[in-house]
């Protein structure tokens, strides 16, 4: 069930736009941004759990990417690759921010279910998520919401990947509680 | 339909969705920041980058004092450039590619041996600038490496700049 954060976009990429991007054509990156910036922006939203932190995230990715595009290689997908950008941008911010991040604050910004008219998840799971300690909370996102591999989100996050699998049982565990859920 | 508490934690999760719009426009900000033209300034902390390329600089600013030719505060095509914060920006390509074929030309005027030692420092600064490159490619978001990435740029524009002034009497008695 968990994919690969490479394979976590099956739709083919633009390679064209992507093309132009790298060598430097602005109206190519801002149709990227169209298209990649909701789940940039919702990775930033749940890793940091506060809106304002997530939209300055999720213009630092972009201002970060543009930057270093012309560095891209191509060897993994842009998507992976922007992703990963955020995920260091939402770190960076937060050891910058170290205050701001110790007081918690409700999770606005959020929608209240994925689709109102498919009995969704309720809002209780985001302000759950949002509630987690910062450890397991990055891990659950980037594991369980974003297709990560372990592997991948232990990179990113700089830590160890038993650590990653030992987060997300906690997440898991913290997630069940809150939310009265049976233990499967 | 199941309601929330007959679901399973996983259910729940994938049910989320991925994607969530911004609810504010932020390319507007975005785009801003990316054509801001004011150039950063170089903080303390990335000094050894600079230090290498300054070492490399060493020759040739040697060379122009042995050969009392100092070096005049006008403008310059380096200052010129330096004022594109982007070394993608085609203007500032431009403005380098321009200074790089006069830096050509100049070098000629040298003598095999200086010519030689500032091909070399060249060379140790494109070496350099080809390592962040990478370096970035794996780390894009690294603020150390972006600092790095331009610093070996705008070094690489010195050394031009300096060769140019440094020679401009020789190419006016020509």
């Amino acid at each position: 069930m968990l994919q690969g954060a490479g394979a976590m976009d099956a739709a083919a990429e633009p390679t064209e736009l992507i093309a132009a991007a790298v060598g430097g054509d602005m109206r190519a990156f801002e149709h990227l941004y169209r298209q990649f910036s909701p789940r940039v922006y919702g990775l930033c939203l749940r890793l940091t759990g506060q809106r304002e932190a997530a939209e300055d995230c999720t213009q630092d990715s972009f201002v970060a990417a543009w930057r270093a595009l012309a560095g891209f290689e191509q060897r993994s997908r842009f998507s992976t690759w922007l992703h990963r950008i955020a995920v260091h941008s939402v770190l960076a911010r937060r050891r910058g921010l170290r205050i701001d991040y110790e007081v918690p604050e409700p999770a606005t910004g959020l929608p209240d279910r994925a689709d109102p008219a498919a009995d969704g998840p309720p809002l209780d799971l985001e302000r759950a998520i949002a509630r987690l300690p910062d450890g397991a909370r990055h891990v659950l996102v980037l594991v369980g919401l974003y297709g990560f591999s372990h592997a991948e989100a232990a990179h990113a996050l700089g830590v160890a990947e038993g650590t990653c699998k030992a987060q997300l049982h906690r997440a898991r565990g913290l997630l069940t509680a809150a939310l009265g859920l049976e233990k499967s | 339909m199941k309601d929330a508490t007959q679901k399973s934690l996983d259910e729940l999760l994938s049910e989320l969705p991925r994607d969530i719009v911004p609810p504010r426009h932020l390319w507007r900000g975005i785009s801003g920041r990316l054509n801001a033209t004011p150039r950063r300034t170089r903080p303390l902390v990335y000094a050894l980058a600079a230090g290498v390329a300054c070492a490399c600089l060493a020759s040739a600013l040697t060379w122009a004092v042995l050969h009392g030719r100092p070096a005049s505060p006008a403008a310059t095509l380096a200052a010129r450039a330096a004022n594109f914060d982007e070394p993608r920006n085609p203007r500032y390509i431009a403005a380098r590619d321009d200074l790089e074929i006069d830096f050509r030309e100049r070098l000629k005027l040298l003598d095999p041996a200086t010519r030689t030692r500032i091909e070399a420092s060249l060379e140790v600064i494109r070496r350099a600038h080809e390592d962040i490159r990478k370096a970035l490619a794996s780390d894009p978001a690294s603020p150390v490496l972006e600092q790095l990435w331009e610093s070996t740029w705008h070094d690489e524009l010195d050394l031009y700049d300096h060769v140019v002034r440094a020679t401009q009497p020789a190419m006016t008695r020509t």
